[in-house]
């Protein structure tokens, strides 16, 4: 018997393979394709506490190996996803992890006692950084914002915190450290990179928004990369890693960098199966290498000459 | 909805005027469900480089033969796979996508205008032939436009329905000499309802004529949808409701008054 479960912080997870907010709605679209109750958790997309519009389009382009999205943060709002969204989730035998994203303190405070007082999600995940903010309020460049929003939210709520970093920071262990200090359950890495892509033809952008975030396979190194470091300075602490993850091998390749789960994300888009073939894969792999208990792989790579 | 993901056997590929090909394959399942509007999200790039799937509109779908067709404009990693399929080679597809889909007229009488540009002939020639197969034959024009006359699709086709061709090109080698808004001009009537696919510029003018005149007018438009499921809200457009919906759940098919174009 393999043994596939694994913990963030109070949060059991069947097993490590969950989906990355933004790429799996609200699990409605996703309920008619494959099978939620096999997944060991499912994110849905970033929540506000007003319904948001996102950026203007195009607001996706095609690049290496990838994709740059400027989606903006569009959805419904928190009445929206309470009202509608978690009645449904609430129908499977999944546990549901919000995303919650804000301008301030206060708007996450506020999300997360909602989503608490309506029995709405079995753990959060905070998305600290909103690069479309114009006053400048980003939470996952400073350390001391950081602290401060998770410290609040951890005084805010019972429920699992987890706390999505940014990439796109010189180094990740300061916030990561900020937000362990404070309590969160978990660190989620990485979000997407910043960049942006040109059309030479039409000498034009080829986003609205100039610029976006790029996912897939093109960024699975970096997350790897990010991943191993968080785990090698803070080796308690669970991480769900994603970055390009497409196949059980590359599950594996996470959890060996120092994951304890990993989410699937742009690889949806081309396989809406995708995170179910993660799982099978993973299990496949055990199975070949004879790994009864999924947690012997956290961590364990080696070095070449080791 | 019910998406399928499908392994499907190409049986025909070939091309049909200048970078233009059809593609056909044996999906009954998908040749059941699928109706015009609706669409398939391919995934056949043979560049490591290119991962994406890239949605086209299905052209034919036969339920008696279970075959699929779709034509597609060769011109990126996708479209170059997909021509580079011989029968017998398997086709990886998503579908039927798209909530909302061409909705006939039910007027009884009505002159069915259908006006295409492009790749946006196809799921309107597919439309043409669902509305010829009712009992009372009703009255279908295609006004179909074209820079020039070797670059108009499906001409041969459309004269075997028996439905009303009006060509129209830029430089005046077929047709009337012009775009399509001039032959549309002169059809335009209060039993006239008009189908539209083409690229942005022509659907938003003939869109723009269509509500002048009072006429009801269906646009299937295009973005760029990396899911096609309606999981990455990539695809959306602005409506004038002040919303922005998904165009591969909430369309691809809109009403031309509801759309706020660019
Ligand atoms: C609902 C819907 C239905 C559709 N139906 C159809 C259909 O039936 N048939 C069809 O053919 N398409 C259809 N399309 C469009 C089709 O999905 C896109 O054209 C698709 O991106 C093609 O994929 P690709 O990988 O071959 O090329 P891509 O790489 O996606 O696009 C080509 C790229 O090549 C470059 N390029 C394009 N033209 C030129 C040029 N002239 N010179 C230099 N560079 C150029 C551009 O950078 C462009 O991004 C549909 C789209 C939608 C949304
Ligand atoms: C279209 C799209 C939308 C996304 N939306 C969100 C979001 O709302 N909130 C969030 O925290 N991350 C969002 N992400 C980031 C993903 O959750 C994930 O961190 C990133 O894409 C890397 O994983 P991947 O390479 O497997 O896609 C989005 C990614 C994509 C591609």
């Amino acid at each position: 018997m393999t043994h596939l479960s694994v913990k963030i912080g109070t949060l059991d997870l069947r097993n490590p393979v969950m989906t990355a907010s933004g790429t799996f709605g609200f699990g409605v679209e996703m309920a008619s394709i494959i099978d939620l109750n096999r997944l060991g958790a499912v994110v849905v997309k970033s929540t506000s506490r007003e319904m948001r519009l996102g950026n203007p389009t195009p607001r996706i382009t095609e690049t290496p190996s990838g994709l740059l999205n400027a989606i903006g943060l569009q959805n419904g709002g928190i009445d929206n996803y309470i009202s509608e969204k978690a009645p449904f989730l609430r129908h499977f035998n999944v546990p549901i992890i919000v995303n919650l994203v804000g301008y301030s303190v206060d708007d996450y405070v506020y999300l997360a006692q909602r989503i608490t007082a309506a029995g709405a999600a079995d753990a959060l995940e905070i998305n600290i950084s909103c690069p479309n903010v114009k006053h400048g309020c980003d939470f996952s460049v400073d350390p001391l914002l950081t602290f401060e929003l998770i410290d609040a939210l951890r005084k805010a709520t019972p429920l699992p915190l987890i706390t999505k970093l940014s990439p796109n920071v010189t180094s990740i262990l300061p916030i990561a450290r900020a937000a362990i200090e404070a309590g969160t359950d978990g660190l989620a890495l990485i979000n997407t990179l910043l960049g942006t892509a040109i059309d030479a033809r039409k000498r034009r952008f080829k986003l609205a928004n100039v610029t976006g975030g790029l996912s897939g396979p093109a960024i699975k190194p970096v997350a790897l990369r990010m991943v191993w470091q968080a785990h090698q300075a803070f080796p308690d602490i669970p991480i769900v890693g994603m970055g390009g993850i497409t196949n059980g091998i590359d599950a594996v390749e996470f959890l060996l960098a120092g994951a304890t789960a990993v989410a699937v994300g742009t690889a949806t888009f081309v396989n809406p199966a995708a995170s179910l073939g993660v799982l099978d894969g993973l299990e496949a792999y055990m199975d070949e290498y004879g790994i009864d208990d999924v947690r012997e792989l956290i961590g364990a790579v080696k070095a070449i000459d080791d | 909805m019910s998406v399928l993901h499908i392994d499907a056997q190409v049986v025909d590929n070939r091309e049909v005027i200048k970078d233009h090909r059809v593609i056909t394959c044996l999906a009954p399942d998908l040749a059941e469900l699928a109706r015009p509007g609706h669409f398939v999200n391919v995934l056949a790039s043979e560049a490591a480089s290119s991962i994406l799937r890239k949605p086209f509109s299905i052209y034919h779908a036969d339920p008696h033969t279970g075959l699929v067709a779709m034509l597609y404009q060769v011109k990126g990693p996708t479209t170059v796979g997909m021509a580079h399929k011989r029968a017998g080679d398997r086709i990886d597809l998503v579908g039927p996508l798209g909530g909302n889909v061409f909705e006939p007229d039910p007027r009884p009488g009505v002159h069915h205008v259908m006006v295409g540009g492009g790749y946006g002939v196809p799921p309107l020639v597919f439309l043409s032939k669902v509305l010829g197969q009712a009992a009372q034959t009703p009255q279908i024009t295609f006004i179909v436009g074209a820079r020039s006359k070797d670059r108009l699709l499906c001409q041969d086709e459309l004269a075997e329905m028996g439905v009303n061709v009006r060509p129209s090109t830029e430089d005046g080698s077929h047709g009337v000499k012009g775009r399509v808004t001039d032959v549309l001009s002169e059809i335009l009537a209060d039993d006239v309802a008009v189908y539209c696919c083409g690229p942005d510029a022509m659907m938003r003018a003939v869109g723009a004529m269509c509500i002048a005149s009072g006429v009801d007018c269906q646009v299937s438009l295009e973005a760029p949808m990396p899911c096609g499921i309606g999981v990455c809200m990539g695809c959306v457009v602005d409506t004038t409701d002040g919303i922005r919906v998904r165009a591969c759940c909430e369309g691809p098919v809109f009403d031309a008054r509801k759309v706020v174009w660019k």
